[in-house]
């Protein structure tokens, strides 16, 4: 019977896959004996199996089910473990989550061009709508209050950060 | 004696110039401000306050960062006995007990244990640090590289081993932790590694960018998605305020069985302040009698004095090897090395002689801080309870512009702003999977040193592996490494083979 992957054993994959990618790029290191035979490669080659072991452990750890402590018996069903897991993603609203990322991104993107301040108020409001806000035109004011107070604060404590109008906004 | 006369001479002397206290205020109030926000531990109070160091003087610098440190373990208790909400695992049993005092409107007391119990337990934890640095610094410059990279593999044992609920994951989190180290140049050969051609990776990931995108960007995506329809409930501070003097009987036994069970779980690599506030909140239910047993679950005051003056107790012994062997052992201790290393310098047993107002300065305004933080946090507990009011997306938001912000002006790059977020991904994750994040934070910190202290003691050997074997202090040092992850599954088996039986 073919079992369904957990969000878990994706997670796994995912590390096992950063294992293989850092492997490959060991190659890239420039060979040196270093002292010892001890080179640039040794200890990256540590961790690297280090990360492939332990993704695979994760992997093919069974399924626990109420709490970590306890393990799936050899044989018995997992249904069970699977649909509470399902039960938590049917809870997670990823629109938030999308909005809360968006918002960041924008953020990334637009801090060279509009300046902090405006860039925080957008990131700072976009954040307060990833989190439901009730009151979204107050949250956007006081969003550009703390944005605009924080860029002062940390100019005079001397921290370079970029503006649209130099020393005001 | 000679400690002593550093403390009072050199420490006081540097601690209490009027830049310096006011630099201890600063941190003191800045770190209860935002430690008493819901769900700001003290290591993203650090890590969020750490560019605001940028400009100072180092003395200055982390004056105030050991302030917002302390400050941040008084505020975190606050939320946890009025919103029912522990910023960080420390703070966990005082929010069992001390909620429900403050559900039963005994919301002052509750308060007033856990300040003046903090500030007990910090007292007494700080004159432990000025007796035993100096003498562990004396011991540490016996250790070589082969000792002190057994000391290191120590730490990865016991922070990935012991934390969290499954040591797998710890493992796997101390990997990934050491993998991020990876990444830049690496400092004997300059060989650059895992760098994938990109220019802003060659100095590496900044420890701050790590913190902030794990704590601050991770626990915003989380609670975004998972935990925005539920309310959280915060308790007014309704009855008397001061402990009455029964109360103060029933506290002040707790108060020192806390700190002598929290200090040395502090000075050792095994993760902070989580399993000494449970073993002080374990010691006191067992030890209570008659009447004061039936309080427990429902709001007994030992239960909060104990655990709160272990947690604090613990926060001070962490700065035992950091100060003295340069090794963090929790989350926060790690965001302060970096701090120190911001300015080029190296905790550890030379830093006593190399730094010596530096280091007597820092521990002389734990002395200074202790005494702020208790004006701070009883006649003005009123005013922090007021942060508590503050919308749950407008806290979020002003956190997340500080991390970006804080990201951003390590070196003006969107790239640093692209990592933090990524990393925020990753924090994400392991908060969804269980994933403890301290092995993550102590890999990326101390595992570039362990690789160099091994590259040393593999010189100095010649290649011969077995150095680590015949050097008494390092075959110790293995032993109780194997003892610390064999040790308890073996408990753990032994108890479900009994329970079987």
């Amino acid at each position: 019977m073919i079992r369904r992957v957990s969000g878990e054993q994706w997670l796994a994959i995912g590390i096992i896959l950063i294992g293989l990618i850092m492997a490959w790029q060991i190659s890239d290191i420039p060979v040196d004996a270093g002292y010892a035979g001890i080179g640039p490669r040794f200890f990256p080659s540590l961790v690297v199996t280090g990360l492939i072991v332990a993704g695979g452990a994760l992997l093919m750890q069974r399924r626990h089910r109420n709490g970590p402590d306890t393990i799936i018996e050899e044989g018995e069903s997992d249904s069970d473990e699977l649909e509470a897991e399902e039960a938590v993603n049917h809870e997670a609203d990823w629109r938030m989550f999308a909005i809360v990322s968006g918002s960041l991104l924008c953020h990334m993107a637009l801090i060279g061009i509009v300046g902090f301040t405006l860039a925080g108020t957008l990131l700072c409001f976009g954040v307060c709508r990833g989190l439901e806000t009730r009151r979204p035109w107050l949250d956007l004011g006081l969003s550009f209050v703390l944005a605009l107070g924080l860029f002062h604060l940390f100019k005079t404590l001397g921290l370079n950060l970029p503006a649209l109008i130099a020393g005001v906004l | 004696m000679e400690s002593l006369n550093a403390l009072f001479s050199l420490g006081f002397a540097t601690a209490l110039t009027p830049t310096n206290l006011l630099w201890a205020l600063l941190g003191c109030t800045l770190g209860t401000a935002i430690g008493v926000l819901p769900g700001v531990g003290p290591a993203v109070t650090v890590a969020l306050l750490l560019p605001v160091t940028q400009s100072v003087d180092p003395t200055g610098a982390l004056i105030m960062l050991a302030g917002v440190y302390y400050g941040a373990m008084f505020g975190g208790s606050t939320t946890s006995i009025l919103l029912n909400t522990p910023g960080e695992a420390g703070s966990i049993v005082s929010a069992l007990e001390g909620n429900k005092m403050a559900k039963a409107g005994r919301a002052g007391p509750a308060l007033s244990t856990a300040a003046i119990g903090s500030f007990v337990a910090g007292s007494i934890a700080t004159v432990l640090l000025t007796v035993l640095a100096p003498v562990i610094a004396n011991f540490a410059l016996q250790l070589g590289p082969v000792e002190t990279c057994a000391l290191m593999l120590m730490t990865f044992a016991a922070v990935s081993a012991v934390l969290g609920n499954s040591p797998l994951k710890g493992i796997t989190s101390l990997f990934l932790g050491l993998g991020l180290g990876l990444i830049g140049i690496e400092s004997q050969s300059g060989q650059s590694r895992f760098t994938f051609g990109l220019l802003p990776l060659i100095d590496g990931i900044d420890i701050v960018v790590v913190a902030m995108g794990l704590f601050a960007i991770g626990e915003t995506l989380y609670t975004a998605t998972y935990e925005n329809k539920i309310k959280i409930g915060l308790e007014s501070m309704k009855g008397r305020f001061w402990m009455t003097k029964d109360d103060w009987k029933r506290s002040w036994k707790p108060w020192l069985r806390g700190t002598a069970i929290g200090f040395p779980f502090g000075t050792l690599p095994a993760g902070g302040t989580e399993m000494p506030t449970f073993l002080s909140y374990s010691a006191e239910r067992k030890l209570a009698d008659g009447e004061t047993k039936k309080q427990f679950g429902k709001g007994a005051i030992e239960g909060v004095a104990g655990p709160e003056a272990a947690n604090n107790a613990a926060v001070t012994g962490t700065l035992v090897p950091l100060l003295t062997l340069g090794i963090p052992t929790s989350a926060t201790a790690a965001i302060m090395l970096s701090a120190f290393q911001q300015y080029n310098i190296v905790p550890g047993p030379l830093l006593f002689d190399t730094n010596p107002e530096l280091v007597w300065g820092l521990i002389a305004s734990l002395y200074i801080g202790n005494v702020m933080l208790l004006v701070l946090n009883l006649p003005l507990v009123g005013l922090w309870v007021q942060f508590l009011k503050v919308p749950r997306p407008l806290l979020y938001g002003g956190i997340v512009v500080l991390a970006t912000m804080g990201a951003y002006a390590l070196r003006q790059s969107w790239f640093d702003l692209m990592l933090l977020y990524l990393i925020g991904v990753m924090g994400f994750l392991m908060r969804r999977f269980d994933f403890p994040v301290v092995p993550l934070v102590v890999g990326l910190i101390v595992g570039p040193m362990a690789e160099k202290h091994f590259r040393r003691a593999m010189s100095i050997s010649q290649g011969d592996l077995t150095v680590f074997v015949t050097h008494p202090i390092s075959l110790v040092i293995l032993l109780t490494t194997v003892a610390i992850l064999v040790v308890p599954p073996l408990l753990k088996r032994r108890q479900a083979l009994l329970q079987e039986a």
